[in-house]
């Protein structure tokens, strides 16, 4: 049997607070530091054979995979199955990772089933959890104590991320559709069905949305239909990214650029020039993750 | 004054003539007493004197001559007178003037005799001085040759001054006297050496003579034993009747044991350990056997004996040959001999190189009913063993994978880690062939010598690895080591069997997968319905393998080796064509194989490209999502990935394919992973974890 390890796959990443090191989770539930300041300006004299591995590997007691991460000031909220953890960052960049500081349980519906955390969004303000989940819903939690306030429900199938700007979220599920929700009423009002679009949908990759993402006036997303820049108000496609990819995992505006993922290559994409120019991996992508190739996420 | 001398001379002159006329004396007697008279007057004269009166008398005669003439002058009688008178005068003095003459010249004649004699005597006296130079000279001569000359006894080696005082008897060491004399100290030690070496020379003698009585003794003891052989043989042959009778092979392994003392070091260890294991646990198992020309073997064998002395110098006596040999080839070369000759030469010298002990060992190694021969073989020069196989099976086996399963070389290749065979194990081969002038490396010349496994050299007790560590001694001659070969022996053939086990069984499992049927899974946890089919296996080529982009993962991490056994399995289903490369390592099932898929349908995907194919190369290349504690076999990985293809295809949606498999969700999470987890729950469902 061969190493397990060779045929990893990240499925998240984040920055800590201080910004000298960058998190990873995998699907084997190994949770990967890496200190970024080591790998991007080694020093010479110091150099050795694994300096671009992880500084710690750390194991998530249950061996689920880690689906999502996202950080506050405090703490690393982990998005694994069935659970929402809050890890205390000293922990995390420890050699030893201990207890998670808090808990948020989301029981599935069934025994058999289990929900993943498959995207984790912080409000501005770092007092709202979004949390899109694999039950279908969009669950809106606390941070000060815990407590689930309301849960946005609508998609059919499981949601594959979640983004928020200007008092809207933006949800992007397996069922094709990206719904804009309002925050205050905590309701859809907005859908978005990329797959409708003959200019963006490609059937034979399916229908599913694999990132969706707010700007002030527009919305990036792709999945199985084309990485596409629709307006807001109007939910037309304005531009439609032709890259031979086999699905879009990721998608997000920095500044004026775009950058999407896809499985095996990320690249960044200017969005002012409206035309896609290759301008290398994105920086969070220079971290590899324990000599294996870091294939679905940037 | 001077006349008075002449006055006195006269005289004497004139008594003596009276004398002698007064004697009368016979004339002879009268002159000789004349001469003896002169003689005596001229010595008793002094010549100076007679000088002067002879002048004086001169000037006198002048003298009167001038007298003479001045009176003559006058011319007168008296004058005359004075003439006659002084003419008388004038004549004596002429007759005085005439005696001195005679005395000078009887003066003269004195001293011309005396400087003759005095001549005479100064030329005898120098010869006589030459005499003595010359006979000084011989002595000295004589002397130094004394000086030069060794004795006898200076050649021989005696014992100490202080050795001798304190052994030797007071009468031949004569303290008192050799003390102070050395030549009797020499003396009296060149008696006492010869006085010790005369009772050395007895005692030898004696001991000489005993030497024989017991040679004498022994001859007798050996004539009698001689005699006693051909009873023995009687003996012998009595027996056999008795032991066909009883079915003891009593003979054969005696001859057997016979053969095998002429088996070199290595081989002998090798033949003693693995046949007291054949003993031990029976012969069904394992059955050895020497093989090979035994005459051969006894000569080298006494060849070996009577050099075994000089070991060492010989062998830099055969390096010297080697460069005389060179020196003569490349002389020969100057003169442009035929080149054939050249060349069969270099083939002698190659032969030589790799030439073989005429004994071999045989081990066969059975298991059900196939069984393996190996041959060992002993490289006598380059002093390493080298194996041959040959495979017996039951039945002929069917199908072109399978056979080479149990193909010679691909049997016995890696039985322990990276245990090629490749290349001699001993550091020295190298240089031996490079000094025979072989420029091809080992491996080039396994296909006619054999294969130089290292496990090999360890069971004939070689091991060549602790000379390589061992640095500081690394000039010593490998020494077989017994203890060595006794535990590789049964680790070896435990190992052996084993894999030769394994290697059947995968023969019958390949056999099974190149007719297209996979052999079905045991295990109750797995479903049985497969919508796909095995349409092709075959094995395939490192070049092939390498090709193919879905392998260069394997490959770049070192997974995949041209060791391995590789094969090509085709999987349809449909229009979906799976093709995966599978890497089988000599260790299965010990290490699983390896899987490397390509998928067409709707294009062509790979794990470079495609997560999904990625996925299932993980769920059956690691352990990940099982939780089976066994070893996978190669048909149970094969049914898996015919159920996952089944998965994948199912979870597209297409229309081509009709869900058939129970799964709570087709695809789950952001990298969208399909359910190729089997639960057994009810009819059997596919979840994702």
């Amino acid at each position: 049997m061969l190493d397990k390890i060779l045929y990893n796959t990240v499925l998240c990443q984040t920055f800590s607070p201080c910004g000298k090191y960058l998190v990873a989770g995998n699907i084997y539930g190994q949770l990967a530091v890496f200190d970024i300041d080591r790998i991007l300006n080694p020093v010479v004299e110091l150099l050795s054979a694994d300096y671009n591995k992880a500084k710690y590997i750390h194991t998530i007691g249950s061996e689920n995979q880690i689906c999502s991460l996202a950080g506050t000031e405090k703490f690393l909220i982990i998005g694994s199955v069935n659970e929402i953890c809050g890890w205390n960052w000293k922990t995390v960049l420890s050699m030893k990772l201990g207890k998670p500081s808090w808990r948020i349980n989301i029981s599935p519906q069934s025994i058999l089933e289990s929900v993943d955390v498959n995207s984790l969004w912080l409000s501005d303000d770092n007092e709202k959890l979004y949390a899109g989940c694999g039950d279908n819903n969009v669950y809106v939690c606390n941070l000060e104590d815990g407590q689930k306030i309301c849960t946005y429900s609508g998609h059919t199938d499981y949601i594959h991320s979640v983004h928020g700007k200007n008092e809207q979220i933006v949800s992007a599920g397996e069922d094709g559709c990206v719904m804009l929700w309002d925050i205050r009423t905590s309701k859809y009002h907005n859908k978005l069905e990329p797959h409708r679009n003959t200019k963006v949908s490609r059937p034979d990759l399916g229908i599913w949305v694999g990132s969706a993402a707010l700007s002030n006036d527009w919305i990036v997303c792709g999945g199985g239909p084309r990485l596409a820049l629709w307006h807001i108000r109007s939910l037309d496609a304005a531009t439609v990214f032709d890259i031979p990819d086999h699905g879009i995992h990721v998608s997000f505006f920095h500044d004026d650029c775009i950058i999407a993922g896809w499985c095996s290559v990320a690249r960044a994409y200017l969005k002012c020039r409206l035309e896609h120019v290759t301008a290398g991996r994105a920086r969070s992508t220079g971290a590899g993750w324990i000599n294996s190739t870091s294939s679905n996420l940037i | 004054m001077g006349k008075e001398d002449t006055s006195k001379k006269r005289r004497k002159l004139v008594s003596s003539s009276s004398i002698s006329e007064g004697i009368k004396q016979s004339p002879a007697d009268v002159y000789k007493r004349v001469v003896e008279f002169e003689e005596n007057e001229s010595q008793l004269r002094p010549a100076e004197k007679d000088a002067n009166l002879f002048r004086k008398i001169c000037q006198e005669i002048r003298q009167l001559f001038a007298d003479i003439a001045e009176l003559k002058s006058k011319d007168t009688d008296e004058a005359q007178e004075k003439i006659n008178a002084k003419r008388v005068e004038a004549s004596l003095h002429i007759v005085s003037l005439k005696k001195l003459n005679r005395l000078e010249k009887v003066r003269t004649r004195a001293g011309r005799d005396a400087l003759h004699k005095e001549k005479q005597r100064v030329d005898s006296t120098h010869l006589l001085l030459q005499n003595l130079l010359y006979e000084a000279d011989h002595l000295n001569k004589e002397v130094t040759k004394c000086l030069q000359f060794k004795s006898k006894d200076e050649e021989i080696e005696l014992v100490s001054v202080e050795e001798f005082y304190r052994d030797a008897p007071k009468e031949v060491s004569r303290p008192e006297v050799t003390k102070t004399n050395e030549h009797q100290l020499q003396l009296a030690r060149l008696e006492w050496e010869l006085r010790q070496r005369r009772e050395l020379a007895g005692s030898c003698n004696e001991l000489i003579a005993s030497k024989e009585r017991v040679a004498a003794a022994i001859a007798a003891a050996r004539s009698r034993l001689d005699a006693l052989s051909p009873h023995l043989r009687d003996v012998l042959k009595a027996t056999k009747p008795l032991q066909e009778c009883l079915a003891l092979r009593l003979d054969e392994k005696r001859d057997e044991a016979r053969t095998a003392s002429l088996l070199p070091t290595p081989l002998f260890l090798l033949y003693a350990n693995s046949s007291a294991y054949s003993d031990a646990l029976g012969a069904n198992i394992v059955t050895v056997a020497i093989s090979g020309d035994e005459d051969e073997a006894r000569r080298i064998d006494q060849n070996n004996i009577a050099d075994s002395e000089l070991i060492v110098s010989n062998d830099s006596d055969s390096d010297q040959e080697n460069h005389d040999e060179d020196r003569r080839e490349k002389k020969k070369r100057h003169h442009r001999t035929s080149k054939v000759s050249k060349e069969e030469k270099a083939e002698a010298k190659k032969r030589e190189v790799f030439k073989k002990h005429p004994l071999h060992v045989q081990l066969s190694v059975k298991v059900n009913d196939t069984s393996l021969n190996l041959s060992f073989s002993y490289l006598l020069h380059l002093k390493i063993v080298v194996v041959t196989l040959t495979v017996t099976l039951s039945k002929p086996v069917i199908g072109v994978s399978a056979a080479d399963v149990l193909n010679e070389n691909c049997i016995l290749n890696e039985l322990y880690p990276a245990d090629t065979g490749n290349d001699s194990p001993h550091p020295a081969t190298a240089y031996l062939m490079k000094s025979a002038g072989i420029t091809e490396g080992f491996h080039y010349f396994i296909s006619e010598v054999g294969r130089p496994y290292i496990w090999a050299q360890r069971m004939c007790g070689l091991d060549f690895m602790a000379t390589v560590l061992d640095d500081s001694k690394s000039n010593k001659i490998i020494q077989p080591c017994p203890t060595l070969s006794v535990t590789t022996v049964e680790n070896f053939i435990f190992t052996l069997r084993k894999r030769l086990k394994s290697r059947v069984e995968l023969m019958k499992e390949l056999q099974d997968l190149e007719s297209g049927k996979i052999t079905p899974v045991v295990d109750t946890e797995w479903p049985t319905r497969i919508s796909g089919s095995l349409t092709q296996w075959q094995s395939i080529s490192w070049p092939e393998f390498r090709q193919s982009p879905s392998t260069s993962f394997v490959i770049s991490d070192g997974l995949v080796t041209q060791n391995d056994m590789l094969y090509r399995a085709i999987i349809t289903r449909q229009s979906a064509k799976l093709v995966a490369l599978v890497a089988l390592k000599s260790d299965y099932p010990k290490e699983t194989p390896i899987f490397s898929l390509t998928l067409h349908w709707n294009g062509t995907h790979h794990a470079g490209i495609n997560d999904d194919i990625r996925d299932i190369e993980r769920v059956i290349n690691t352990d990940f999502g099982s939780e089976q504690v066994k070893k996978p076999t190669l048909s149970m990985q094969m049914t898996k990935l015919l159920t996952y293809l089944d998965v994948l295809l199912e979870t597209t949606g297409s229309s081509e394919f009709p869900p058939d498999k129970v799964m709570l969700s087709p695809v789950r999470g952001r990298n969208r992973v399909k359910p190729y987890k089997f639960l057994k729950q009810g009819t059997g469902v596919f979840v994702q974890f």
